[in-house]
Protein backbone atom coordinates (compact mmCIF):
# COMPACT_ATOMS: atom_id res chain seq x y z
CA UNK A 1 0.00 0.00 0.00
CA UNK A 2 2.72 2.40 1.10
CA UNK A 3 4.97 1.56 -1.87
CA UNK A 4 2.01 1.86 -4.17
CA UNK A 5 1.27 5.39 -2.97
CA UNK A 6 4.86 6.54 -3.32
CA UNK A 7 5.08 5.09 -6.85
CA UNK A 8 1.91 6.94 -7.74
CA UNK A 9 3.17 10.25 -6.45
CA UNK A 10 6.56 9.73 -8.11
CA UNK A 11 4.94 9.26 -11.50
CA UNK A 12 2.79 12.28 -10.80
CA UNK A 13 5.86 14.40 -10.11
CA UNK A 14 7.55 13.36 -13.37
CA UNK A 15 4.29 13.96 -15.23
CA UNK A 16 4.17 17.42 -13.68
CA UNK A 17 7.77 18.02 -14.58
CA UNK A 18 7.10 17.07 -18.17
CA UNK A 19 3.99 19.20 -18.20
CA UNK A 20 5.90 22.21 -16.93
CA UNK A 21 8.74 21.66 -19.38
CA UNK A 22 6.33 21.32 -22.28
CA UNK A 23 4.53 24.50 -21.26
CA UNK A 24 7.71 26.57 -21.30
CA UNK A 25 9.01 25.06 -24.53
CA UNK A 26 5.73 25.98 -26.26
CA UNK A 27 5.38 29.42 -24.72
CA UNK A 28 8.84 30.86 -24.29
CA UNK A 29 10.04 31.56 -27.88
CA UNK A 30 7.01 33.73 -28.60
CA UNK A 31 7.15 35.39 -25.21
CA UNK A 32 10.80 36.39 -25.54
CA UNK A 33 10.17 38.02 -28.93
CA UNK A 34 7.11 39.74 -27.51
CA UNK A 35 9.09 41.08 -24.55
CA UNK A 36 11.87 42.34 -26.82
CA UNK A 37 9.60 44.00 -29.35
CA UNK A 38 6.71 45.35 -27.29
CA UNK A 39 7.21 45.20 -23.53
CA UNK A 40 10.82 46.33 -23.28
CA UNK A 41 10.46 49.36 -25.59
CA UNK A 42 7.50 50.56 -23.50
CA UNK A 43 9.58 50.66 -20.31
CA UNK A 44 12.62 51.86 -22.22
CA UNK A 45 10.56 54.84 -23.44
CA UNK A 46 9.81 55.84 -19.84
CA UNK A 47 13.53 55.76 -19.06
CA UNK A 48 14.59 57.65 -22.19
CA UNK A 49 11.97 60.35 -21.68
CA UNK A 50 13.62 61.21 -18.35
CA UNK A 51 17.19 61.41 -19.73
CA UNK A 52 19.09 63.70 -22.05
CA UNK A 53 19.91 60.93 -24.57
CA UNK A 54 20.35 62.46 -28.02
CA UNK A 55 21.78 59.51 -29.95
CA UNK A 56 24.92 57.39 -29.96
CA UNK A 57 25.78 54.02 -28.45
CA UNK A 58 24.08 53.16 -25.16
CA UNK A 59 26.12 50.02 -24.48
CA UNK A 60 29.64 48.81 -25.13
CA UNK A 61 33.01 50.58 -25.12
CA UNK A 62 31.91 53.61 -27.14
CA UNK A 63 29.06 54.27 -24.75
CA UNK A 64 28.12 57.87 -24.09
CA UNK A 65 27.13 59.00 -20.64
CA UNK A 66 23.41 59.56 -20.28
CA UNK A 67 22.08 61.71 -17.45
CA UNK A 68 18.71 61.56 -15.81
CA UNK A 69 17.21 65.02 -16.11
CA UNK A 70 13.73 64.42 -14.71
CA UNK A 71 10.62 65.86 -16.27
CA UNK A 72 12.38 68.59 -18.23
CA UNK A 73 11.23 67.25 -21.61
CA UNK A 74 7.67 66.78 -20.47
CA UNK A 75 7.67 70.48 -19.54
CA UNK A 76 9.07 71.31 -22.96
CA UNK A 77 6.39 69.17 -24.61
CA UNK A 78 3.49 70.67 -22.66
CA UNK A 79 4.67 74.18 -23.44
CA UNK A 80 5.05 73.49 -27.18
CA UNK A 81 2.09 74.85 -29.11
CA UNK A 82 2.60 72.19 -31.81
CA UNK A 83 2.01 69.44 -29.27
CA UNK A 84 -1.38 70.97 -28.52
CA UNK A 85 -2.10 71.48 -32.22
CA UNK A 86 -1.29 67.80 -32.82
CA UNK A 87 -3.54 66.75 -29.95
CA UNK A 88 -6.30 68.95 -31.32
CA UNK A 89 -5.98 67.33 -34.74
CA UNK A 90 -6.16 63.90 -33.11
CA UNK A 91 -9.42 65.08 -31.52
CA UNK A 92 -10.70 66.12 -34.96
CA UNK A 93 -10.01 62.60 -36.18
CA UNK A 94 -11.94 61.23 -33.22
CA UNK A 95 -14.75 63.64 -34.09
CA UNK A 96 -14.95 62.58 -37.75
CA UNK A 97 -14.87 58.92 -36.68
CA UNK A 98 -17.53 59.15 -34.02
CA UNK A 99 -19.86 61.54 -35.83
CA UNK A 100 -19.00 60.60 -39.42
CA UNK A 101 -17.78 57.06 -39.88
CA UNK A 102 -19.86 55.37 -37.19
CA UNK A 103 -23.26 56.85 -38.17
CA UNK A 104 -22.50 56.48 -41.87
CA UNK A 105 -21.24 52.92 -41.41
CA UNK A 106 -24.32 52.10 -39.37
CA UNK A 107 -26.61 53.70 -41.94
CA UNK A 108 -25.14 51.67 -44.80
CA UNK A 109 -25.14 48.45 -42.76
CA UNK A 110 -28.75 49.09 -41.80
CA UNK A 111 -29.76 49.67 -45.43
CA UNK A 112 -28.05 46.46 -46.48
CA UNK A 113 -29.54 44.53 -43.54
CA UNK A 114 -33.12 45.81 -43.72
CA UNK A 115 -33.35 46.67 -47.40
CA UNK A 116 -33.76 43.01 -48.35
CA UNK A 117 -31.78 43.87 -51.42
CA UNK A 118 -29.76 41.72 -53.73
CA UNK A 119 -26.01 42.06 -53.95
CA UNK A 120 -25.30 42.45 -50.22
CA UNK A 121 -21.87 40.96 -50.75
CA UNK A 122 -21.18 43.25 -53.67
CA UNK A 123 -21.90 46.44 -51.72
CA UNK A 124 -19.98 45.29 -48.68
CA UNK A 125 -16.99 44.28 -50.81
CA UNK A 126 -16.88 47.51 -52.80
CA UNK A 127 -17.38 49.87 -49.87
CA UNK A 128 -14.71 48.11 -47.81
CA UNK A 129 -12.21 48.07 -50.69
CA UNK A 130 -10.34 51.31 -49.81
CA UNK A 131 -9.46 49.79 -46.42
CA UNK A 132 -7.44 46.90 -47.80
CA UNK A 133 -5.22 48.99 -50.05
CA UNK A 134 -1.88 50.24 -48.80
CA UNK A 135 -2.16 53.63 -47.11
CA UNK A 136 0.82 54.78 -49.17
CA UNK A 137 -1.15 54.23 -52.39
CA UNK A 138 -4.23 55.91 -50.93
CA UNK A 139 -2.28 58.83 -49.49
CA UNK A 140 -0.33 59.50 -52.70
CA UNK A 141 -3.48 59.19 -54.78
CA UNK A 142 -5.39 61.72 -52.68
CA UNK A 143 -2.39 64.00 -52.55
CA UNK A 144 -2.49 64.12 -56.36
CA UNK A 145 -6.27 64.53 -56.42
CA UNK A 146 -6.40 67.40 -53.92
CA UNK A 147 -3.31 69.26 -55.15
CA UNK A 148 -3.90 72.77 -56.54
CA UNK A 149 -3.19 71.31 -60.01
CA UNK A 150 -5.10 68.11 -59.23
CA UNK A 151 -8.44 66.84 -60.43
CA UNK A 152 -10.51 68.03 -57.47
CA UNK A 153 -10.16 71.73 -58.45
CA UNK A 154 -11.17 70.68 -61.98
CA UNK A 155 -14.32 69.06 -60.61
CA UNK A 156 -15.12 72.10 -58.46
CA UNK A 157 -14.68 74.32 -61.53
CA UNK A 158 -17.36 72.28 -63.32
CA UNK A 159 -19.84 73.72 -60.83
CA UNK A 160 -18.16 77.02 -60.04
CA UNK A 161 -16.06 78.26 -62.99
CA UNK A 162 -14.69 81.15 -60.93
CA UNK A 163 -12.99 78.79 -58.45
CA UNK A 164 -9.26 79.41 -58.05
CA UNK A 165 -7.28 76.58 -56.50
CA UNK A 166 -4.83 77.55 -53.81
CA UNK A 167 -3.51 76.16 -50.59
CA UNK A 168 -6.40 75.53 -48.28
CA UNK A 169 -6.72 77.53 -45.09
CA UNK A 170 -7.82 74.38 -43.30
CA UNK A 171 -5.65 71.57 -44.66
CA UNK A 172 -6.99 69.16 -42.01
CA UNK A 173 -10.34 69.11 -43.82
CA UNK A 174 -8.89 67.21 -46.78
CA UNK A 175 -7.18 64.75 -44.44
CA UNK A 176 -10.40 64.19 -42.49
CA UNK A 177 -12.41 63.60 -45.65
CA UNK A 178 -9.91 61.00 -46.85
CA UNK A 179 -10.05 59.29 -43.45
CA UNK A 180 -13.84 59.28 -43.71
CA UNK A 181 -13.66 57.87 -47.23
CA UNK A 182 -11.10 55.22 -46.41
CA UNK A 183 -12.25 53.73 -43.12
CA UNK A 184 -16.05 53.98 -43.08
CA UNK A 185 -16.18 50.49 -44.63
CA UNK A 186 -14.70 49.02 -41.45
CA UNK A 187 -17.67 50.22 -39.43
CA UNK A 188 -20.06 48.99 -42.09
CA UNK A 189 -18.59 45.51 -41.71
CA UNK A 190 -18.65 45.55 -37.91
CA UNK A 191 -22.26 46.75 -37.78
CA UNK A 192 -23.44 44.41 -40.51
CA UNK A 193 -21.84 41.39 -38.82
CA UNK A 194 -23.64 42.27 -35.58
CA UNK A 195 -26.94 43.19 -37.22
CA UNK A 196 -27.01 39.78 -38.82
CA UNK A 197 -27.00 38.23 -35.34
CA UNK A 198 -30.36 39.86 -34.58
CA UNK A 199 -33.30 37.53 -34.99
CA UNK A 200 -35.30 39.11 -37.83
CA UNK A 201 -38.45 37.31 -36.77
CA UNK A 202 -38.59 39.55 -33.68
CA UNK A 203 -38.62 42.60 -35.95
CA UNK A 204 -41.23 41.06 -38.26
CA UNK A 205 -43.43 40.16 -35.29
CA UNK A 206 -43.18 43.71 -33.95
CA UNK A 207 -44.12 45.09 -37.35
CA UNK A 208 -47.14 42.81 -37.61
CA UNK A 209 -48.17 44.19 -34.21
CA UNK A 210 -48.09 47.64 -35.80
CA UNK A 211 -44.62 48.90 -34.93
CA UNK A 212 -43.11 51.37 -37.38
CA UNK A 213 -39.62 50.98 -38.78
CA UNK A 214 -38.42 53.77 -36.49
CA UNK A 215 -39.86 51.97 -33.48
CA UNK A 216 -38.19 48.74 -34.51
CA UNK A 217 -34.94 50.65 -34.78
CA UNK A 218 -35.43 52.36 -31.44
CA UNK A 219 -36.65 49.42 -29.36
CA UNK A 220 -35.12 46.35 -30.98
CA UNK A 221 -32.07 47.17 -33.09
CA UNK A 222 -30.37 49.89 -31.03
CA UNK A 223 -30.64 48.00 -27.72
CA UNK A 224 -29.21 44.90 -29.41
CA UNK A 225 -26.28 46.93 -30.69
CA UNK A 226 -25.58 49.06 -27.62
CA UNK A 227 -22.40 47.17 -26.77
CA UNK A 228 -21.10 47.36 -30.33
CA UNK A 229 -21.80 51.07 -30.61
CA UNK A 230 -19.78 51.77 -27.49
CA UNK A 231 -16.98 49.47 -28.64
CA UNK A 232 -16.80 51.13 -32.05
CA UNK A 233 -16.62 54.53 -30.37
CA UNK A 234 -13.64 53.38 -28.32
CA UNK A 235 -12.15 51.81 -31.44
CA UNK A 236 -12.49 55.16 -33.16
CA UNK A 237 -10.75 57.01 -30.35
CA UNK A 238 -7.85 54.57 -30.16
CA UNK A 239 -7.77 54.44 -33.96
CA UNK A 240 -7.15 58.17 -34.04
CA UNK A 241 -3.95 57.69 -32.06
CA UNK A 242 -2.89 55.17 -34.67
CA UNK A 243 -3.17 57.55 -37.59
CA UNK A 244 0.27 58.01 -39.03
CA UNK A 245 0.81 56.51 -42.50
CA UNK A 246 -1.93 58.32 -44.34
CA UNK A 247 -1.05 61.78 -43.02
CA UNK A 248 2.68 61.12 -43.32
CA UNK A 249 2.26 60.30 -46.99
CA UNK A 250 -0.39 62.91 -47.81
CA UNK A 251 0.96 65.99 -46.07
CA UNK A 252 3.90 64.97 -43.81
CA UNK A 253 2.15 67.11 -41.22
CA UNK A 254 2.38 70.24 -43.39
CA UNK A 255 1.83 72.83 -44.66
CA UNK A 256 3.42 74.68 -41.71
CA UNK A 257 2.68 71.74 -39.37
CA UNK A 258 -1.04 72.42 -39.73
CA UNK A 259 -1.86 68.70 -40.10
CA UNK A 260 0.31 67.48 -37.24
CA UNK A 261 -1.03 64.59 -35.19
CA UNK A 262 0.75 63.20 -32.12
CA UNK A 263 2.51 60.41 -34.01
CA UNK A 264 3.84 62.77 -36.70
CA UNK A 265 4.89 65.30 -34.07
CA UNK A 266 6.79 62.49 -32.36
CA UNK A 267 8.36 61.30 -35.62
CA UNK A 268 9.54 64.77 -36.57
CA UNK A 269 10.95 65.32 -33.10
CA UNK A 270 13.00 62.15 -33.41
CA UNK A 271 14.02 62.23 -37.06
CA UNK A 272 13.81 65.74 -38.46
CA UNK A 273 16.91 67.82 -37.84
CA UNK A 274 18.85 67.05 -34.68
CA UNK A 275 17.19 64.09 -32.97
CA UNK A 276 15.44 64.94 -29.74
CA UNK A 277 14.81 61.42 -28.45
CA UNK A 278 13.78 62.35 -24.90
CA UNK A 279 11.03 64.62 -26.20
CA UNK A 280 9.89 62.00 -28.72
CA UNK A 281 9.74 59.42 -25.96
CA UNK A 282 7.78 61.79 -23.75
CA UNK A 283 5.20 61.96 -26.56
CA UNK A 284 5.29 58.13 -26.70
CA UNK A 285 4.48 57.98 -23.01
CA UNK A 286 1.59 60.39 -23.36
CA UNK A 287 0.19 58.23 -26.19
CA UNK A 288 0.74 55.13 -24.08
CA UNK A 289 -1.11 56.65 -21.13
CA UNK A 290 -4.04 57.62 -23.34
CA UNK A 291 -4.18 54.18 -24.93
CA UNK A 292 -4.00 52.40 -21.56
CA UNK A 293 -6.74 54.64 -20.21
CA UNK A 294 -8.80 53.54 -23.22
CA UNK A 295 -8.08 49.89 -22.47
CA UNK A 296 -9.37 50.47 -18.94
CA UNK A 297 -12.52 52.13 -20.26
CA UNK A 298 -13.03 49.31 -22.78
CA UNK A 299 -12.83 46.73 -20.02
CA UNK A 300 -15.26 48.65 -17.84
CA UNK A 301 -17.68 49.06 -20.72
CA UNK A 302 -17.44 45.39 -21.67
CA UNK A 303 -18.32 44.48 -18.10
CA UNK A 304 -21.23 46.88 -17.99
CA UNK A 305 -22.72 45.80 -21.28
CA UNK A 306 -21.98 42.14 -20.68
CA UNK A 307 -19.77 40.38 -23.16
CA UNK A 308 -17.44 41.59 -25.84
CA UNK A 309 -20.02 42.15 -28.49
CA UNK B 1 -58.04 44.75 -49.06
CA UNK B 2 -56.09 44.40 -52.29
CA UNK B 3 -56.18 48.18 -52.45
CA UNK B 4 -54.21 48.39 -49.18
CA UNK B 5 -51.82 45.68 -50.28
CA UNK B 6 -51.07 47.54 -53.49
CA UNK B 7 -50.39 50.65 -51.47
CA UNK B 8 -47.98 48.76 -49.19
CA UNK B 9 -46.15 47.13 -52.05
CA UNK B 10 -45.88 50.44 -53.91
CA UNK B 11 -44.37 52.00 -50.80
CA UNK B 12 -42.04 49.10 -50.51
CA UNK B 13 -40.92 49.48 -54.12
CA UNK B 14 -40.13 53.15 -53.61
CA UNK B 15 -38.15 52.26 -50.49
CA UNK B 16 -36.30 49.59 -52.40
CA UNK B 17 -35.37 51.92 -55.25
CA UNK B 18 -34.17 54.54 -52.77
CA UNK B 19 -32.13 51.94 -50.91
CA UNK B 20 -30.45 50.81 -54.10
CA UNK B 21 -29.84 54.39 -55.19
CA UNK B 22 -28.16 55.33 -51.92
CA UNK B 23 -26.03 52.19 -51.80
CA UNK B 24 -24.97 52.53 -55.43
CA UNK B 25 -24.00 56.13 -54.73
CA UNK B 26 -21.81 55.00 -51.82
CA UNK B 27 -20.29 52.24 -53.91
CA UNK B 28 -19.43 54.74 -56.65
CA UNK B 29 -17.92 57.13 -54.13
CA UNK B 30 -15.78 54.28 -52.79
CA UNK B 31 -14.34 53.16 -56.10
CA UNK B 32 -14.41 56.28 -58.30
CA UNK B 33 -11.01 57.55 -57.09
CA UNK B 34 -9.50 54.13 -57.76
CA UNK B 35 -11.00 53.92 -61.25
CA UNK B 36 -9.73 57.42 -61.93
CA UNK B 37 -6.28 56.27 -60.80
CA UNK B 38 -6.39 53.25 -63.11
CA UNK B 39 -7.36 55.40 -66.13
CA UNK B 40 -4.79 58.08 -65.46
CA UNK B 41 -2.00 55.58 -65.05
CA UNK B 42 -2.18 55.18 -68.85
CA UNK B 43 -1.87 58.89 -69.68
CA UNK B 44 1.33 60.60 -70.71
CA UNK B 45 2.20 63.46 -68.43
CA UNK B 46 1.18 66.04 -71.04
CA UNK B 47 -2.11 64.24 -71.58
CA UNK B 48 -2.70 64.30 -67.81
CA UNK B 49 -1.90 68.00 -67.47
CA UNK B 50 -4.32 68.93 -70.27
CA UNK B 51 -7.03 66.49 -69.50
CA UNK B 52 -7.33 65.25 -65.93
CA UNK B 53 -11.00 64.31 -66.05
CA UNK B 54 -11.34 62.56 -69.39
CA UNK B 55 -10.24 59.27 -70.86
CA UNK B 56 -6.63 58.78 -71.98
CA UNK B 57 -5.99 59.93 -75.57
CA UNK B 58 -4.09 56.71 -76.10
CA UNK B 59 -3.02 54.02 -73.71
CA UNK B 60 0.57 54.76 -72.78
CA UNK B 61 1.72 51.41 -71.36
CA UNK B 62 5.30 52.64 -71.07
CA UNK B 63 4.38 54.31 -67.76
CA UNK B 64 4.36 50.85 -66.28
CA UNK B 65 7.53 49.50 -67.87
CA UNK B 66 9.46 52.68 -67.09
CA UNK B 67 8.18 52.91 -63.52
CA UNK B 68 8.98 49.23 -63.00
CA UNK B 69 12.57 49.69 -64.16
CA UNK B 70 13.36 53.04 -62.59
CA UNK B 71 11.55 52.29 -59.35
CA UNK B 72 13.23 48.93 -58.58
CA UNK B 73 9.78 47.43 -58.10
CA UNK B 74 11.04 43.92 -58.86
CA UNK B 75 13.26 44.07 -55.76
CA UNK B 76 10.54 45.62 -53.62
CA UNK B 77 7.97 42.99 -54.53
CA UNK B 78 10.38 40.15 -53.79
CA UNK B 79 11.21 41.81 -50.45
CA UNK B 80 7.54 42.24 -49.62
CA UNK B 81 6.94 38.57 -50.37
CA UNK B 82 9.89 37.59 -48.14
CA UNK B 83 8.73 39.77 -45.25
CA UNK B 84 5.12 38.66 -45.56
CA UNK B 85 5.88 34.94 -45.93
CA UNK B 86 8.37 34.67 -43.09
CA UNK B 87 6.32 36.83 -40.72
CA UNK B 88 3.13 34.89 -41.43
CA UNK B 89 4.70 31.45 -41.06
CA UNK B 90 6.53 32.42 -37.87
CA UNK B 91 3.41 33.93 -36.34
CA UNK B 92 1.31 30.89 -37.25
CA UNK B 93 3.83 28.50 -35.67
CA UNK B 94 4.38 30.58 -32.52
CA UNK B 95 0.68 31.39 -32.07
CA UNK B 96 -0.31 27.76 -32.37
CA UNK B 97 2.36 26.71 -29.90
CA UNK B 98 1.42 29.33 -27.34
CA UNK B 99 -2.28 28.79 -27.94
CA UNK B 100 -1.87 25.08 -27.32
CA UNK B 101 0.07 25.64 -24.10
CA UNK B 102 -2.35 28.29 -22.79
CA UNK B 103 -5.46 26.28 -23.67
CA UNK B 104 -4.43 22.72 -22.90
CA UNK B 105 -1.46 22.58 -20.51
CA UNK B 106 -2.16 23.49 -16.89
CA UNK B 107 0.24 26.08 -15.59
CA UNK B 108 -0.23 28.87 -13.10
CA UNK B 109 1.65 31.31 -15.35
CA UNK B 110 -0.96 31.08 -18.09
CA UNK B 111 -3.12 33.81 -16.64
CA UNK B 112 -0.68 36.70 -16.52
CA UNK B 113 1.17 35.72 -19.68
CA UNK B 114 -2.00 35.41 -21.73
CA UNK B 115 -3.27 38.61 -20.13
CA UNK B 116 -0.16 40.46 -21.26
CA UNK B 117 -0.84 39.44 -24.87
CA UNK B 118 -4.41 40.69 -24.62
CA UNK B 119 -3.02 44.04 -23.44
CA UNK B 120 -0.68 43.92 -26.44
CA UNK B 121 -3.61 43.69 -28.86
CA UNK B 122 -5.07 46.88 -27.51
CA UNK B 123 -1.80 48.75 -27.32
CA UNK B 124 -1.16 51.60 -29.72
CA UNK B 125 1.81 50.58 -31.79
CA UNK B 126 2.73 54.19 -32.54
CA UNK B 127 3.58 54.72 -28.91
CA UNK B 128 6.52 52.31 -29.09
CA UNK B 129 7.90 53.17 -32.51
CA UNK B 130 10.66 55.52 -31.34
CA UNK B 131 12.00 53.31 -28.50
CA UNK B 132 11.75 50.30 -30.82
CA UNK B 133 13.80 52.15 -33.42
CA UNK B 134 16.44 52.94 -30.79
CA UNK B 135 16.52 49.33 -29.55
CA UNK B 136 16.89 47.93 -33.08
CA UNK B 137 19.65 50.45 -33.73
CA UNK B 138 21.51 49.61 -30.52
CA UNK B 139 21.57 45.88 -31.26
CA UNK B 140 22.93 46.56 -34.74
CA UNK B 141 19.89 45.45 -36.75
CA UNK B 142 19.10 48.78 -38.40
CA UNK B 143 18.54 48.40 -42.17
CA UNK B 144 18.64 44.61 -42.12
CA UNK B 145 15.86 42.18 -43.02
CA UNK B 146 16.10 40.57 -39.58
CA UNK B 147 15.65 44.00 -38.01
CA UNK B 148 12.29 44.25 -39.78
CA UNK B 149 11.18 40.66 -39.31
CA UNK B 150 11.65 40.49 -35.53
CA UNK B 151 9.45 43.54 -34.86
CA UNK B 152 6.86 42.31 -37.37
CA UNK B 153 6.66 38.94 -35.65
CA UNK B 154 6.53 40.45 -32.17
CA UNK B 155 3.79 42.87 -33.14
CA UNK B 156 1.64 40.24 -34.84
CA UNK B 157 1.89 37.76 -31.97
CA UNK B 158 -0.72 39.19 -29.57
CA UNK B 159 -3.59 38.93 -32.07
CA UNK B 160 -2.42 35.53 -33.36
CA UNK B 161 -2.05 34.10 -29.88
CA UNK B 162 -5.40 35.49 -28.78
CA UNK B 163 -7.23 33.92 -31.74
CA UNK B 164 -5.36 30.60 -31.48
CA UNK B 165 -5.89 30.29 -27.73
CA UNK B 166 -9.60 31.06 -27.88
CA UNK B 167 -10.05 28.55 -30.71
CA UNK B 168 -8.08 25.80 -29.00
CA UNK B 169 -10.03 26.28 -25.76
CA UNK B 170 -13.09 25.16 -27.73
CA UNK B 171 -11.46 21.85 -28.70
CA UNK B 172 -12.51 19.20 -26.12
CA UNK B 173 -9.96 18.44 -23.39
CA UNK B 174 -10.84 14.76 -23.65
CA UNK B 175 -8.88 14.53 -26.89
CA UNK B 176 -5.70 15.68 -25.18
CA UNK B 177 -6.32 13.61 -22.04
CA UNK B 178 -6.92 10.35 -23.86
CA UNK B 179 -3.84 10.88 -25.98
CA UNK B 180 -1.89 11.54 -22.77
CA UNK B 181 -3.19 8.31 -21.26
CA UNK B 182 -2.02 6.49 -24.38
CA UNK B 183 1.42 7.86 -23.58
CA UNK B 184 1.70 10.53 -26.27
CA UNK B 185 4.06 13.44 -25.61
CA UNK B 186 2.86 17.02 -25.79
CA UNK B 187 4.87 17.60 -28.96
CA UNK B 188 3.12 14.72 -30.65
CA UNK B 189 -0.32 15.81 -29.43
CA UNK B 190 0.37 19.30 -30.75
CA UNK B 191 1.54 18.16 -34.18
CA UNK B 192 -0.94 15.38 -34.89
CA UNK B 193 -4.08 16.48 -33.04
CA UNK B 194 -4.22 20.18 -32.14
CA UNK B 195 -2.51 21.83 -35.08
CA UNK B 196 -4.63 20.08 -37.73
CA UNK B 197 -7.82 20.73 -35.78
CA UNK B 198 -6.99 24.42 -35.42
CA UNK B 199 -6.43 24.88 -39.16
CA UNK B 200 -9.54 27.10 -39.60
CA UNK B 201 -8.25 29.68 -37.14
CA UNK B 202 -4.89 29.38 -38.87
CA UNK B 203 -6.53 30.65 -42.04
CA UNK B 204 -7.95 33.68 -40.21
CA UNK B 205 -4.59 34.45 -38.59
CA UNK B 206 -2.75 34.06 -41.90
CA UNK B 207 -5.12 36.36 -43.77
CA UNK B 208 -5.00 39.09 -41.13
CA UNK B 209 -1.23 38.78 -41.04
CA UNK B 210 -0.66 38.73 -44.79
CA UNK B 211 -2.68 41.89 -45.41
CA UNK B 212 -1.21 43.61 -42.36
CA UNK B 213 2.41 42.85 -43.23
CA UNK B 214 2.07 43.53 -46.93
CA UNK B 215 0.68 47.02 -46.27
CA UNK B 216 2.84 47.91 -43.26
CA UNK B 217 4.60 51.22 -43.78
CA UNK B 218 5.34 53.07 -40.58
CA UNK B 219 7.93 50.73 -39.07
CA UNK B 220 9.72 49.59 -42.19
CA UNK B 221 9.97 53.19 -43.37
CA UNK B 222 11.82 53.93 -40.13
CA UNK B 223 13.87 50.74 -39.92
CA UNK B 224 15.30 50.50 -43.44
CA UNK B 225 17.14 52.88 -45.73
CA UNK B 226 18.63 50.86 -48.59
CA UNK B 227 16.84 49.64 -51.70
CA UNK B 228 17.73 46.02 -51.02
CA UNK B 229 15.72 46.01 -47.77
CA UNK B 230 12.72 48.18 -48.61
CA UNK B 231 9.25 46.73 -49.12
CA UNK B 232 6.72 47.74 -51.75
CA UNK B 233 4.97 50.53 -49.76
CA UNK B 234 8.27 52.18 -48.78
CA UNK B 235 9.54 51.71 -52.31
CA UNK B 236 6.49 53.46 -53.73
CA UNK B 237 6.88 56.30 -51.26
CA UNK B 238 10.53 56.87 -52.19
CA UNK B 239 9.88 56.47 -55.93
CA UNK B 240 6.98 58.92 -55.72
CA UNK B 241 9.20 61.36 -53.86
CA UNK B 242 11.77 61.22 -56.67
CA UNK B 243 9.22 62.22 -59.34
CA UNK B 244 8.37 65.86 -59.60
CA UNK B 245 5.52 66.22 -62.08
CA UNK B 246 5.65 62.90 -63.88
CA UNK B 247 2.13 61.94 -62.87
CA UNK B 248 1.78 59.11 -65.40
CA UNK B 249 4.59 57.18 -63.78
CA UNK B 250 3.42 58.08 -60.30
CA UNK B 251 -0.01 56.61 -61.02
CA UNK B 252 1.52 53.53 -62.66
CA UNK B 253 3.61 52.93 -59.55
CA UNK B 254 0.52 53.32 -57.36
CA UNK B 255 -1.26 50.74 -59.50
CA UNK B 256 1.69 48.39 -59.06
CA UNK B 257 1.16 48.81 -55.33
CA UNK B 258 -2.60 48.39 -55.55
CA UNK B 259 -2.96 45.35 -57.78
CA UNK B 260 -1.51 42.57 -55.56
CA UNK B 261 -3.75 43.51 -52.61
CA UNK B 262 -6.75 43.90 -54.90
CA UNK B 263 -6.31 40.38 -56.24
CA UNK B 264 -5.81 39.03 -52.71
CA UNK B 265 -8.93 40.85 -51.54
CA UNK B 266 -11.08 39.58 -54.39
CA UNK B 267 -10.05 35.99 -53.67
CA UNK B 268 -10.34 36.13 -49.88
CA UNK B 269 -12.97 38.85 -49.36
CA UNK B 270 -15.23 36.62 -47.22
CA UNK B 271 -12.40 35.60 -44.92
CA UNK B 272 -11.07 39.15 -44.74
CA UNK B 273 -14.37 40.72 -43.74
CA UNK B 274 -14.92 37.92 -41.23
CA UNK B 275 -11.50 38.57 -39.75
CA UNK B 276 -12.22 42.30 -39.53
CA UNK B 277 -15.43 41.88 -37.60
CA UNK B 278 -13.86 39.24 -35.32
CA UNK B 279 -10.70 41.22 -34.70
CA UNK B 280 -12.14 44.71 -34.52
CA UNK B 281 -14.95 43.99 -32.10
CA UNK B 282 -12.38 42.64 -29.71
CA UNK B 283 -10.33 45.83 -29.96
Amino acid sequence: MGSHASMYSASRITAHGEERRAFWIFVLPAFLIYLFVMAFPTFFAVFLSLTNYKGGALFGPKRKAVDIVGFQYYKQMFSDKYFWLALKNNMWIVFISVFGQIPLGFFMAYLIFRGMIRGKDFFQTVIYLPCVISTVVIGRLWKAITAPNGVLPDIIRLFNPAYVAGNSEHPMIAVLLVILWMYTGTYLIIFLANLQKIDTSVIEAAKIDGATEMQALRYIIFPALSGVIVTTAILAISGSLKSFDLIFVMTSGGPAKQTYVLSIYMYDTAFKGAPNYPLANAVSIVMCVISFALIGITKAVEKKFGGKE
Amino acid sequence: MSYIRDDVSAKRKVGMVLTYAVLILFAILAIAPLLWLALNSFKTSQDYQMNRLGLPKRFFWQNYTQAWQRGHFGIYIVNSIIYTAITTVAILALSFMSGFAFAKINNRNTKWMYGSYVVGILMTLQSIMIPLFIVINQVGLYDTKLGVLIPYIGIGLPMGIYLATEFMKSIPNALVESARLDGAHYGRIFLSIMAPMAAPVGVTIAILQISGTWNEFMLINMLTSSTKNKSLPVGIQSFAGSLSTDYGKLFASLMIGLIPMLVFYIIFRKEITKGVSAGAVKG
